[in-house]
């Protein structure tokens, strides 16, 4: 134990040590080294690209003229563009990064077939820089959340497969009986996003269903990408850091058990929320509803279970980079599903329902909580990838914060200003320009908080790249956020 | 959690029980509807879309317009949607039965869409979405009229200047510009004969009330086709507070050869081509146009309640000598 009650992560390899323990997980993070580097670098290169795009994006809406006379600028385009390399670009290839991590360890054998995960990879690449390029030159869809051109699509598609069957490789040489909870969660991503995207794409492209029900079928894939792509991978990423960190047990097993399966069953049924008094019959809306409302289950026993496993230990996010964002995550997690309730209800979707509100619902799924979570994983992983450690903890102080106050600062932008644009077009007296006019000092506000979350990214990229090239710290001890205070913690 | 066999099977299990629920009913219900039409099997609608609405529904995709425009109409209870004129009835499943992709939207940073076909002059309006049975009348009725059995591109790719774009311009009499539905007051112009006068005047921004929808003097009739292209142009121009964005790449400036072209764009003020230089709608603008004035949800359905008062504001709807419209009864 050192000074801050922190359980040191294992010492580079060293057999004298006699602890075999920590000798077979050096072994299997050195062979998870150079897949999980090629997702995780590929991600920072398209956060980086998307944040530049997300900037553009929000700055139009207050500055329509802004480079207007560029087809590929325009931003019908750019937006899609954003949301494309975030989704697809960032948060599926750093998620990937960390569940195949996470896989080879709770495996507990080395990774096997590397070379599928680096062609995965290459092709995700080339997937999404497709589908980006179709998209700026006028290729697009026009379905939200696919609007990557079939090219793209199959592209992604192929490198998936071989992603999946990695890891359903993985799973038959695991070691030990015990499926630990972040497993059913990863297995669960892995098995449900090949059968989402399939159905996405078979029921809009190949097959495609008759007119209103394509936005039925949109829907439904964007929020199952959202709960059970992302959800996923960020729920039993949390599992495993929180206990991993803190040096804990998970609080309950049972209440795991509840909250996956709660979890699986009830949050696939969201998305027709979304479409609240569109052209559907009512049945399919209320469905989702009653879904939304019932996530609230497996939110309380997630949520409950990893209170009851920090408590205690909540001073260590003092201390721990990852904790203190994996942490901030899964709080975001109840936020995100309490706002999505509340936005979801008729009685407050009739103002909400055409506004930046539900841009802001997405924002705190993807970013809120799970993009704070893949950070968390990401600062636990990569020295371990590397061998060396962070080399600044006040870049990392200045990221989260950066991260935390920008996308708090967004999401009440968007959520107070789509309120407010709801009940101003609800009053047919006012003009329809009014809520323009309404909304603009909050898109100005959001623009805002655009610069922190940039200022953010780019601390960040620059922190990742140090380590990269090997200018890390050689040390044993990890990167605290408070170095200081922690020797000072173990003085008595 | 023992064994991998209930791991999968609950993983699997969870799953096809939403894709079934969410996707597979709800098209065993709603998925195959056909075309209403009446007793005589006239009266057909929806019908299916020319060409060119197709096209420009593709360049409605490419340039993103559904992030900022719903198409759909909510019913009275569950919004002011119809209060606002959007539509005269809520949206119902059937409206869409021919549009791909379907462009219901989820954000209404800019007006709905459903009906702004409908909102258009009585002259230029678009199809009758009932009025296939005549095609034949006015250019607009036969370049937009849906005849799904001659739909070659090629043959409407020469027609649609004049239904969509301003050849009806010097023709539109005094008596119908104004013909759009809601209270028009101050500044409505008159006509748009007394454009070129105004159009001397550097753009008039319309300062004082609220801006929209309301015409403004020295521009085209407001929803007809050379009303949107000179919006999409430069949108502000016409609304002063409007945050869309222009869309100039779908426009040419080219130098007068011979005489100004009847698709150029009656521009005012700084946006206006130098002398011998004028602004045309490249086809894409043209498609898009016309996608516009096809969006016409004003049709009666038997299974919608239509509101009663708000259907007067219907050109297709009241039995106004709408061109190509009404079929004999």
């Amino acid at each position: 134990m050192n000074p801050a009650g922190i359980p040191l992560k294992e010492p580079s390899i060293s057999a004298a040590a006699g602890d075999t323990g920590q000798l077979e997980r050096a072994l299997i993070d050195a062979s998870t080294r150079v897949p999980v580097l090629i997702f995780y670098t590929s991600a920072v290169a398209w956060l980086i690209l998307g944040t530049l795009f997300a900037g553009f994006v929000s700055f139009k809406l207050h500055s329509p003229d802004l480079l207007s006379d560029i087809s590929f600028l325009t931003w019908g385009r750019v937006r899609p563009a954003h949301m494309n390399v975030m989704v697809y670009g960032w948060a599926s290839m750093a998620g990937m990064g960390t569940a195949i991590w996470l896989m080879a360890r709770l495996c507990r054998t080395v990774l096997r077939y590397p070379l599928l995960l680096v062609a995965g990879a290459g092709f995700w690449n080339l997937g999404v820089l497709l589908g980006v390029g179709g998209i700026l030159l006028g290729d697009s869809t026009g379905y939200q959340w696919l609007e990557f051109p079939s090219y793209a699509a199959i592209i992604l598609f192929v490198a998936y497969t071989l992603v999946a069957s990695w890891a359903v490789l993985m799973f038959r040489f695991r070691r030990g009986e015990q499926i630990y909870i972040t497993q059913w969660y990863l297995l669960g991503a892995f098995l449900w996003f090949p059968w989402l995207y399939a159905a996405g794409q078979l029921m809009l492209f190949v097959v495609p269903v008759q007119g209103v029900l394509q936005a039925a079928v949109g829907w439904w894939y964007a929020n199952n990408l959202l709960f059970l792509w992302f959800g996923a991978i960020g729920l039993g990423t949390a599992y495993y850091m929180i206990p991993k960190v803190i040096g804990r047990p998970v609080y309950s097993y049972h209440l795991a058990t509840i909250g996956f399966w709660s979890y699986a069953l009830f949050s696939s049924w969201t998305g027709m929320q979304r479409l609240v008094d569109g052209p559907f019959p009512a049945w399919m809306v209320t469905a989702s509803i009653a879904a939304t409302i019932l996530t609230l289950i497996p939110v309380a026993t997630v949520g409950l279970n990893h209170h009851m496993t920090m408590q205690g230990y909540f001073p260590l996010m003092r201390y721990s980079p990852t904790l203190r964002f994996t942490v901030f995550g899964a709080m975001s997690y109840t936020v995100f599903s309490l706002v999505g309730v509340l936005i979801s209800l008729r009685s407050v979707a009739r103002y909400v329902n055409f506004t930046e509100a539900s841009i802001a619902y997405s924002h705190l799924g993807l970013y809120a909580f799970f993009t704070m979570v893949i950070f968390g994983s990401m600062y636990y992983i990569v020295p371990r990838l590397i061998g060396r450690e962070w080399r600044y903890g006040s870049l990392i102080k200045l990221h989260f914060w950066a991260s935390a106050y920008g996308i708090g600062l967004m999401t009440l932008m968007l959520l107070a200003g789509g309120f407010l644009q709801g009940s101003s077009m609800e009053n047919p007296s006012l003009a329809f320009s009014e809520n323009v006019e309404t909304i603009l000092p909050y898109l100005r506000g959001r623009s805002l908080s655009g610069i922190l979350l940039t200022a953010s990214h780019f601390i960040f990229a620059y922190h990742f790249g140090l380590m990269l090239f090997g200018l890390g710290r050689k040390s044993t001890v990890p990167t605290f956020l408070n170095p200081v205070e922690a020797e000072g913690a173990g003085a008595h | 959690m023992k064994g991998l066999a209930p791991l999968f099977l609950g993983i699997f299990g969870t799953f096809a029980f939403s894709w079934v629920g969410l996707t597979v009913i709800p098209n065993w219900q709603i998925g195959h509807l056909n075309p209403q039409s009446d007793e005589e099997g006239t009266d057909i609608y929806p019908m299916p879309q020319s060409g060119m609405v197709q096209q420009g529904a593709r360049v409605y995709a490419a340039n993103g317009c559904i992030y900022c425009h719903s198409e759909q109409v909510r019913a009275e209870y569950a919004g002011a949607d119809i209060e606002r004129k959007w539509g005269d009835r809520r949206s119902a499943p059937r409206d869409y039965i021919f549009e791909r992709p379907v462009f219901l939207g989820k954000m209404r940073m800019g007006q709905d869409l459903a009906n702004i076909g409908a909102r258009a002059p009585a002259e230029q309006e678009s199809p009758s979405p009932g009025g296939g049975g005549s095609p034949a009348g006015s250019p607009a009725g036969a370049a937009q009229s849906p005849s799904p059995s001659t739909a070659q591109p090629k043959t409407q790719a020469a027609q649609p200047p004049e239904s969509a774009a301003q050849q009806q311009q010097p023709a539109t009499s005094p008596a119908t510009s104004p013909a759009v539905a809601g209270p028009s007051t101050g500044i409505a112009s008159p006509s748009p004969a007394a454009a070129p006068a105004a159009a001397a005047s550097p753009g008039a921004p319309p300062s004082a009330g609220p801006p929209w929808p309301e015409q403004t003097a020295g521009l085209p009739p407001m929803y007809s086709a050379a009303w949107h292209h000179v919006h999409l142009y430069s949108p502000r121009s016409i609304n002063f507070d409007s945050n869309m964005p222009s869309y100039r790449f779908l426009y040419q400036a080219r130098r007068i050869s011979d005489a100004r072209s009847s698709d150029a764009l009656q521009l005012t003020g700084s946006d206006a081509a130098p002398e011998g230089w004028e602004i045309v709608p490249s086809y894409d603008a043209k498609c898009l146009v016309a996608y516009m004035m096809a969006l016409n949800q004003s049709h009666p359905l038997k299974d919608v309640r239509s509101t009663g008062a708000a259907a007067a504001a219907s050109p297709a709807a009241s039995p106004s000598p709408a061109p190509g419209g009404q079929p004999p009864k």
